[in-house]
């Protein structure tokens, strides 16, 4: 995949996956408002120092917050149809971090994490393009995004390798039984023990092998493949959607990197 | 790619795994732990352990009587999975980030000093919130409520063990 192909999927699908979280969040304005589930009043006592809080007492405020999410709006429309500029990758860089403090550093854990590295990636591609030079901007953050999301899947991948329970199927169990859309049925595949092993298994070995993507483009396309499967289970079991499109976003820089040839 | 590419390729995913071996000492602090999304573990479901689980019980408004409680309910989000859900889920998410609270208070709570008082916890105050809200929408009528925070270590099958970490004070519904 050329790298400006690459640059253009990435800005593509990584605004429909923002998109689809800016909703998500305006959804949520009566958990955030000041009797909601989440308020603001019992939460900014995390931050320890007194100008940030009183400056984030401004930026909560729930027409505040919601106009800023409107805008998150507009800013995403305007990356999908425009591309992006250093601009506008900047505004929907801070604008990412303070909905991560409204949410006490996550609202959905790894796929907020995702989705600021992308963010990172291209601020990266965006300045060094503003420093004269585009190509090897995007050249760059491409790389970051590749090297984090590849680092994700091992990372998870032998963590799980060096737990006994995951490695005789057991942890994989428990963790579908706690699921929000849990417990498994009695009968399901996966209640049998050896088809819980199979499965445990095949995962820790597929994140495990996931640096093998850069091998060449037909290894990446194979590996990014199975991966958005993956993640559409994850979603189906454990109701994980942001996580879906978090990392489909980074697929494109994945694929355009593997195309440089690194192994 | 040259092959001094390669190498640092190499290098860098050996020393991820020494990572997960080589224990280090944590550095925690307010400023870290909000913007912990900068430096990513992508430790994803990892080890089977201790899990903090919230119980919640109520008393019923009985002019003159005694107070008699409800028994202990799980407060826990379930949710029906729907095929849309991929593209639009605030709810599910909604529940995930009230249950990542409930951790978050348990280990606030084990990261207190003897003697720490947990009500003086952030997380406390939020908690407490969630199941007021969690008791009137269950229980409108309520008077009172109470809840507890439990670690209970699960099998693939039932509960094997349950330790009660906090108990609340009486609490009157919003």
């Amino acid at each position: 995949m050329p790298l400006n192909a690459a640059a253009r999927g990435l800005e593509l699908l990584f605004g429909l996956s923002f998109l689809l979280q800016t909703l998500e969040h305006l959804r949520m304005d009566r958990a955030m408002a000041p009797g909601g589930l989440w308020p603001w009043h019992l939460q900014r006592r995390d931050v320890p120092n007194r100008y940030v809080r009183a400056l984030l007492d401004q930026i909560f405020a729930p027409q505040v917050l919601h106009a800023q999410l409107l805008l998150r709006v507009v800013a995403v429309v305007v990356l999908v149809v425009q591309g992006s500029s250093l601009a506008l990758v900047l505004f929907l860089f801070i604008s990412q971090v303070l909905m991560l403090l409204r949410w006490r550093g996550a609202f959905n854990g790894g796929s907020d994490f995702m989705t600021l590295i992308v963010l990172t990636g291209m601020l990266i591609a965006q300045c060094m393009a503003q420093a004269g030079d585009p190509e090897l901007g995007w050249r760059a953050g491409l790389w970051y995004i590749s090297l984090q999301t590849v680092t994700s899947y091992f990372m998870s991948g032998w963590v799980k390798l060096l737990q006994p329970q995951w490695r005789n199927g057991e942890a994989l169990v428990v963790f579908l039984n706690g699921a929000i859309y849990g417990p498994l049925p009695a009968r399901h595949l996966l209640s049998r023990p050896l088809l819980a092993r199979a499965a445990a298994w095949a995962f820790i070995v597929w994140e495990c092998s996931f640096p093998l993507v850069f091998v060449g483009p037909l290894t990446a396309l194979f590996f990014c493949a199975t991966a958005v499967v993956f993640h559409f289970l994850v979603f189906w079991f454990f109701g994980l959607n942001r996580f879906f499109w978090a990392w489909l976003a980074t697929f494109p820089a994945i694929l355009g990197c593997a195309s440089q040839g690194l192994l | 790619m040259d092959g001094m590419a390669q190498w640092l390729f190499l290098a860098y995913f050996v020393l991820m795994l020494a990572t997960l071996v080589w224990k280090t000492p944590v550095i925690s602090g307010p400023w870290l732990f909000l913007l912990r999304a900068f430096f990513p573990n992508w430790k994803f479901f990892h080890a089977v352990g201790y899990a903090p689980r919230l119980y919640a019980r109520t008393v019923a408004h009985v002019p003159g009587a005694q107070r008699v409680w409800g028994s202990w309910t799980l407060i826990y989000p379930r949710r029906t999975r729907h095929w849309w859900h991929l593209f639009h889920n605030p709810d599910t998410n909604l529940g995930l980030a009230q249950q990542n609270l409930v951790h978050h208070l348990g280990t606030d709570i084990n990261a207190l000093p003897d003697g720490g008082d947990p009500g003086s916890l952030v997380t406390y105050g939020m908690v407490c919130n969630l199941v007021a809200h969690s008791m009137q929408a269950q229980f409108p009528g309520c008077s009172h409520f109470q809840f507890e925070l439990r670690m209970e270590l699960e099998a693939t099958q039932h509960t094997v063990d349950a330790q009660t970490m906090l108990t609340s004070p009486v609490l009157p519904c919003p």
